[in-house]
């Protein structure tokens, strides 16, 4: 006769603040991907709204990244000892390993790009550009970036910033060649996200296995990080023309593609991998109003339903512009939330993989 | 009786499934010996096949996996196999992620609140816990006087038996112990010694 063994289950170990940190930086990774895409299109096609477009992806992954390791950091025995990352991170074996190092990497790139991208006389996409010499502020308006601008200008350090990042930043190619290179940071981060959970040489916990999370924690993520930098474009610089429904829209089909990856994992993952049966299970009943309800509706059917209606809206003149911009930020919201609860779903339906013992 | 400079292999406490009568007395022998906090599961006697007609408690703890997964997975490398080929957690590099309990086919590693006392004097005998991982040492200092592990010692009725991979042979053999594994699993804990515990089965 065989038994079945199953201890305590993974949300006894990894409880919401690794579901939040898992969440956030699959979001700061998706944000600056999608932002460099739109760096990269604003420098090739003079599109000043691509780039600002840019500038708030970038913020947002620098929101996931100053947000999301303090959470995980707070899980831990040892924080402080976890942040000596050269130090104490030295099994590269290990996915949170190169997570750590990844995480690094992004974090860097994340904050020069933004403030390339957002500051400064000479930066990419700006109002304006001063040719008589005078201050970064006159030569810039009183427009601000993301907000940011602003409330760096309220602390009176606009004009060092703005000459630091003049002072610092490359040429257009140079700043571009730069950033692809942290986005090759980025889109590890971004399989981090999904391999945090689906790593491990035995599979225990079948939900999380990786070749079904891989597109979900990845699609998710771009999906997530592009529809929050629209809205937080259209909030902030009431920037609403047509780069920024093209981007919408662009947000909109990757969150279709998530959608399918989620669809795919509930009706296939069980046929392929038995034993994850009882995981989807819980997803789809003890949990289906978080993983369902959160997760799936609020932050990816809604979301899409918002951003390529207010998109299709605004083409066809149905839309004025208020409309648009509530759209665009109740999805940025929506589909922030849903991805933290995407991802606290995956880690309260888990089950660890029954090991089987002769009895 | 192996100790910890055996060189037949990595000496081991593994179950006699059929004896265990789930009194806890290897619970108490481990928390008593080593004076670890009532929190402590070094060894724990766990509910199998729990809600079915066959529910029953046997005994499990850390098996020093020769492939263990928990040393795979620990970003800081805090989990280590000792010359004996015991695992050992390092409590000056833990940093109490859990990683090692998430990636354990066993569900052996635990992370007590409370502070193990005297951890730092006999280290490498375990961690210090305050939330750090904490597992079974098979009571190396014992071994250095010649005891077997407390669990093993005072089990009333030998559900723990502890030796080498040949020695747990010979003592299944002449016993008619059962095998405690399966094949999978004693992969995992005997590597290439696995067919001595499951005769090939």
């Amino acid at each position: 006769m065989s038994v079945e063994v199953t201890f305590e289950l993974p949300y006894t170990q990894w409880d919401w603040q690794v579901a939040v940190y898992v969440a956030l930086l699959g979001l700061a990774g998706g944000a600056y991907l999608t932002a460099y895409v739109a760096d990269v299109l604003s420098h090739r096609l003079n599109a000043p709204e691509y780039g600002r477009l840019a500038s708030s992806g970038y913020l947002i992954g620098l929101a996931g990244i100053l947000i999301g390791p303090p959470i995980l950091l707070s899980h831990l025995a040892t924080p402080f000892r976890a942040m000596l990352v050269p130090l104490s991170m030295t099994n590269f074996g290990s996915w949170m390993t190169i997570g750590a190092y990844m995480l690094g990497g992004l974090a860097v790139g994340t904050v020069l790009m933004f403030a390339w991208t957002s500051f400064g006389k000479a930066r990419p996409s700006a109002p304006e550009v001063a040719t008589d010499g005078g201050s970064a502020k006159a030569a810039t308006g009183d427009r601000t970036v993301g907000g940011v601008r602003g409330i760096v200008s309220r602390v009176g350090l606009l004009d060092t910033i703005d000459t630091v990042a003049d002072t610092t930043r490359p040429s257009g190619p140079a700043r571009l060649g730069l950033g692809a290179f942290f986005g090759l940071f980025a889109a590890g981060v971004l399989v981090y996200s999904a391999m945090a959970l689906g790593s491990g040489p035995y599979d225990r916990v079948p939900l999380w296995d990786k070749t079904f999370l891989l597109p979900v924690q990845i699609f998710s993520g771009l999906g997530a990080g592009l529809v929050a930098a629209v809205g937080l474009t259209a909030v902030t610089e009431r920037s609403l023309g047509r780069e920024l429904q093209t981007a919408a829209l662009s947000g909109a089909g990757l969150l279709v593609l998530a959608l399918i990856a989620l669809v795919v994992t509930v009706l296939a993952l069980p046929a392929q991998v038995p034993e994850a049966q009882s995981g989807v299970d819980n997803l789809v009943g003890s949990y289906a109003w978080l993983f369902v309800g959160v997760g799936v509706v609020v932050g990816v059917v809604v979301p899409i339903a918002l951003t390529a209606g207010a998109a299709l809206g605004q083409r066809r003149d149905a839309l004025a512009p208020s409309g648009a911009t509530t759209a665009y930020a109740l999805a940025a919201v929506c589909v922030i939330v849903g991805k933290v609860a995407l991802t606290l779903s995956y880690l309260l339906a888990g089950e660890f993989t029954p090991i089987v013992l002769p009895m | 009786m192996s100790t910890q400079e055996s060189d037949g292999g990595t000496a081991r406490v593994i179950p006699n499934w059929d004896s265990c009568i789930d009194c806890g007395a290897c619970e108490v022998a481990c928390q008593r010996t080593w004076d670890l906090p009532p929190e402590s599961d070094r060894i724990k006697v766990v509910a199998l096949a729990h809600g079915t007609e066959e529910e029953t408690s046997k005994p499990m703890q850390c098996y020093n996996c020769e492939d263990a997964a928990c040393i795979d997975v620990c970003p800081t490398e805090a989990l280590f196999y000792r010359d004996n080929g015991t695992v050992r957690v390092d409590a000056d590099t833990c940093i109490g992620c859990h990683y090692c309990a998430v990636g354990c086919p066993f569900g052996a590693p635990q992370y007590p609140d409370e502070t193990v006392p005297d951890a730092e004097e006999s280290s490498p005998l375990g961690a210090k816990s305050d939330g750090l991982m904490d597992k079974c040492t098979t009571c190396e200092p014992r071994q250095e006087h010649g005891l077997e592990p407390a669990c093993a010692s005072e089990c009333p009725t030998d559900a723990l038996i502890f030796g080498t991979p040949e020695e747990l042979e010979e003592k299944m053999e002449q016993d008619g112990i059962e095998v405690p594994f399966t094949d999978e699993a004693a992969q995992i804990i005997f590597g290439d010694d696995a067919e001595k515990i499951t005769g090939g089965s």
